[in-house]
């Protein structure tokens, strides 16, 4: 294996390599696909102020005399509520619109807090050494063999409700996998050359870790956070849906889904289904795009 | 060829036999809320009562709409304002075969407030109450005051027999050794997170149960449980989601069976602190406690849509709520209305009270203790945010939830500035729900147990001591009515709706609903 082949993180940082690294993603048409949806999904939170025919959030705007509409009902404020409404009269297309919102940041803020203390503990451990690494992935072996649904229940029993808590019980459940990764490339790449000549230049340890070590290790931690990223959100969502989540009036797509699964069986399908829908769309997007940059990222698949 | 026959004749036998038992002899019930134990002392719980019911009797009787009637006494009278005399039945047997004395009565006497560890023993109702024998089916009961809630208290107390259960622990109980009791079923077995079986006890002294066996299995999940009822795995379910009411109804296979709870879903303001935790100005900033100020209170409750509330929430399996228990009930208000919706008013009398801009609010309740109440709450901060009281709403699980809204503030006070909650008059009659949940706390006289608004109004606390004094019960009724009328023109709490009990049979099957939430095998005939 070629120096160069091992370090695609150093090859995507120039102009030529990134167009490369686009090009070969963009052979996989399905993963192309995902991306689109993903992007079109992320612009639809972004502007849904704008767009959704409803503040689902403002209870002056929300009237429980809309409730349990079915899709295409007009709504007593005049609009028409394309996929109904749910139990309190939330219609739910916006309520997807903001749920959407919610999901993502969630996602995405959990993933990159988690990614930043995991990544630099997996550093700190593979660099380190001795007893160092011993804790720091003994801790990591702790927490990965415990279910990661359990962790984040438990700890958002404890701390209660809220979208920070929500965040804060995520990172818990998901620094782990960021930090065995980076270790794992971490401890391949200390052993190179550049590292050692990065020493007897006498650059310090921090320089060294961050700014030569790190961006080698970048690659797999780049799949690993597309993964986690779906991952957070399906685990958001499922907290929301055992009532322990966010709360009531400030609904994700986890709290809609669990509104309407008591509707299920009376007919009223739409409450839960949608939302439902919307979720596993996300996600699916989400698992296409990181599939395809596992592929392209990966220098054992490399032509 | 015979044998062919035979053994068509064999497969139809097995066909129809399987059939048979399954729909005229056993009874099978799909129950929401599961025992703690089948120790009928261990825990006073619904679930736990009502399946105790029907293996164990108590001296009287509650019907369906929950009057007294002779139970294991058959007479009673006062020989003076203190004291009761009770006259036993004298034909009646354990299911063990061993007669039914006073010494059983003093025996569950005895046992009631000496359970190990239980989690809510039925104490308060033998507190205070010196218990004689006067002869094998006589007894005699003193009170140190006049106590008019002498048979509703009696009602409660389940008698077990002295023979029996002399040593019985409550693990015992749960496993079937020395759980035997006088009543219509025998104990077969428990299995928790299962399911609970009796059978019949063909020497009932009130008749023979139509139900060889009846065997109670514990569906929490509500569309489970109603699935359960249309594949045909149980006979009856109880506690029909109201989702799901309407469309069983047009089910030609089912029948629904409703009946008014004595449940009532209330808001508590606190009424404690000079400035209340999760009350805050517009901006953020801390204001004086408003619940203080009846204006305020008068605003609120004007501005609650409680009809639309049962219409659009509650699918129509509830009725508006003006009072603690609704007024069928002897000693509740028939002056009482529930508060009409006006939002004009209510913004009138808020800006009256000095509030014209409003405020912020958190409302806190249980997610999934009572039937829809995560969004009723919604509902309601709708419908407060619309009167300008911005509101937000926060539900913990129903266990966090009581404990903290009971003592989770500073020095064991509640923590919040207000909350949902229920209360089903077990009683049978509003004082004892008044005393609860709208008396003066005090520990000590056991008055304003569940009070987690702390309202004090010493007019409604003597109106409340002096009826319970009152042995007369038509004079007994009057006062309570009238500490009704004070305490709810006060907005002592805001009621919202009184809940409907559903239940959900087969078709051929009957149910008798009942106003206080018991599922009994004996409320069903084929």
């Amino acid at each position: 294996m070629s120096a160069e082949a091992g370090m695609p993180g150093a090859e995507m940082a120039g102009a030529g390599g990134l167009g490369r690294f686009a090009r070969r993603f963009a052979e996989d048409r399905v993963a192309l696909f995902g991306l689109v949806l993903l992007l079109v999904i992320a612009g639809l939170a972004l502007i849904a102020p704008f767009i959704a025919p409803q503040n689902p959030y403002d209870l002056a705007r929300v009237d429980i005399m809309d409730s349990r509409q079915p899709p295409g009902a007009r709504a007593g404020d005049g609009f028409t509520m394309w996929l109904g409404s749910d139990g309190v009269g939330r219609d739910l297309v916006s309520g997807i619109l903001y749920g959407l919102r919610i999901s993502l940041a969630v996602g995405l803020v959990s993933g990159l807090i988690a990614a930043a203390i995991g990544m630099t503990l997996g550093l700190v451990a593979a660099y380190a050494g001795g007893r160092t690494e011993t804790l720091i992935m003994r801790l990591v072996d702790l927490q990965l063999s415990l279910p990661s649904v359990l962790v984040a229940l438990i700890l958002v029993a404890l701390l209660g409700k809220g979208i920070d808590k929500i965040i804060l019980a995520l990172v818990i459940v998901q620094w782990a996998y960021y930090a065995r990764t980076v270790r794992g490339s971490a401890l391949v790449e200390r052993r190179k050359e550049y590292v050692e000549a990065a020493r007897s230049l006498g650059l310090s340890h921090a320089r060294t870790v961050f700014r030569h070590i790190l961006p080698n290790c970048l690659a797999p931690v780049i799949v690993i956070a597309t993964v986690q990223t779906a991952h957070a959100i399906s685990l958001e969502a499922t907290l929301s849906f055992l009532g322990v989540g966010l709360p009531q009036t400030e609904p994700s797509l986890g709290v809609l889904i669990a509104n309407g699964f008591q509707y299920m069986l009376s007919g009223k399908y739409w409450i839960s289904f949608f939302p439902g829908i919307a979720l596993l769309v996300t996600i699916v997007a989400i698992n296409l795009v990181g599939d395809r940059l596992r592929d392209v990222l990966n220098p054992r698949l490399e032509r | 060829m015979v044998a062919v026959w035979k053994g068509a004749a064999l497969a139809a036998a097995l066909v129809l036999g399987g059939w048979g038992s399954a729909t005229a002899m056993e009874l099978r019930i799909g129950l929401a809320a599961e025992p703690s134990s089948a120790d009928p002392h261990y825990h006073n719980l619904t679930p736990n009562n009502a399946v105790a019911r029907h293996v164990f009797e108590a001296l009287v009787d509650m019907d369906e709409v929950q009057t007294m009637k002779p139970g294991l006494a058959e007479s009673w009278k006062t020989l003076d304002d203190t004291t009761w005399e009770f006259s036993l039945r004298k034909d009646v047997k354990f299911h063990d075969g061993s007669p039914f004395t006073a010494d059983d009565v003093l025996f569950s006497f005895n046992r009631v407030p000496n359970v190990p560890k239980s989690p809510s023993p039925k104490t308060a109702y033998v507190r205070g109450k010196v218990i004689e024998k006067i002869d094998d089916h006589t007894i005699r009961i003193r009170t140190a005051r006049p106590d008019a809630l002498m048979l509703n208290s009696l009602a409660q107390i389940e008698i077990m027999s002295a023979k029996a259960a002399a040593s019985a622990s409550t693990e015992d109980l749960n496993a079937g050794r020395g759980t035997v009791g006088t009543g219509p079923y025998q104990f077969v077995e428990f299995v928790p997170g299962d399911r609970l079986v009796v059978k019949r006890n063909d020497a009932y002294w009130r008749g023979r149960e139509p139900w060889e066996k009846v065997t109670f299995r514990f569906i929490k999940s509500d569309p489970t449980r109603v699935a359960a009822l249309l594949s045909g795995d149980v006979d009856v379910i109880e506690t029909v989601p109201t989702a799901d009411a309407q469309r069983l109804a047009k089910e030609p296979k089912v029948a629904l069976a409703s009946a008014l709870s004595n449940r009532v879903i209330y808001l508590h303001m606190d009424r404690l602190r000079e400035t209340s935790p999760f009350v805050k100005s517009k901006d953020g900033s801390a204001i004086k406690n408003p619940f203080h100020n009846l204006k305020v209170r008068q605003a609120l409750t004007r501005a609650i849509n409680r009809p639309a509330i049962v219409e659009r929430i509650m699918e129509g399996e509830a009725v508006p709520a003006s009072q603690l228990l609704p007024d069928v009930y002897a000693g509740t208000s028939k002056n009482l209305k529930p508060v009409a919706y006006d939002l004009e008013a209510a913004r009138k009398l808020l800006a009256e009270a000095g509030y014209p801009n409003g405020f912020r609010l958190t409302i806190h309740g249980p997610n999934g203790r009572y039937t829809n109440d995560t969004k009723i709450i919604e509902a309601v901060a709708q419908m407060f945010t619309r009167l300008g009281v911005e509101t937000t709403v926060e539900t913990l699980p129903p266990a966090v939830f009581f404990s903290r809204a009971s003592s989770g503030g500073p020095d064991k006070t509640p923590e919040f500035s207000m909350i949902l909650a229920g209360w089903s008059a077990g009683t049978g009659e509003p004082g004892d729900s008044m005393r609860s949940l709208l008396m003066s706390f005090d520990p000590q006289a056991g008055t304003g147990s569940a009070n987690r608004g702390r309202y004090s109004n010493p007019q409604f606390d003597q109106l409340i001591q002096k009826g319970f004094a009152t042995v007369d019960a038509a004079k007994r009724a009057e006062i309570f009515a009238s500490a009704a009328e004070v305490v709810m023109n006060d907005v002592g709490l805001i009621p919202i709706h009184y809940q409907k009990n559903t239940w959900a049979a087969k078709k051929g099957l009957k149910v008798t609903p009942r106003t206080d939430e018991y599922t009994f095998a004996m409320s069903v005939r084929p």
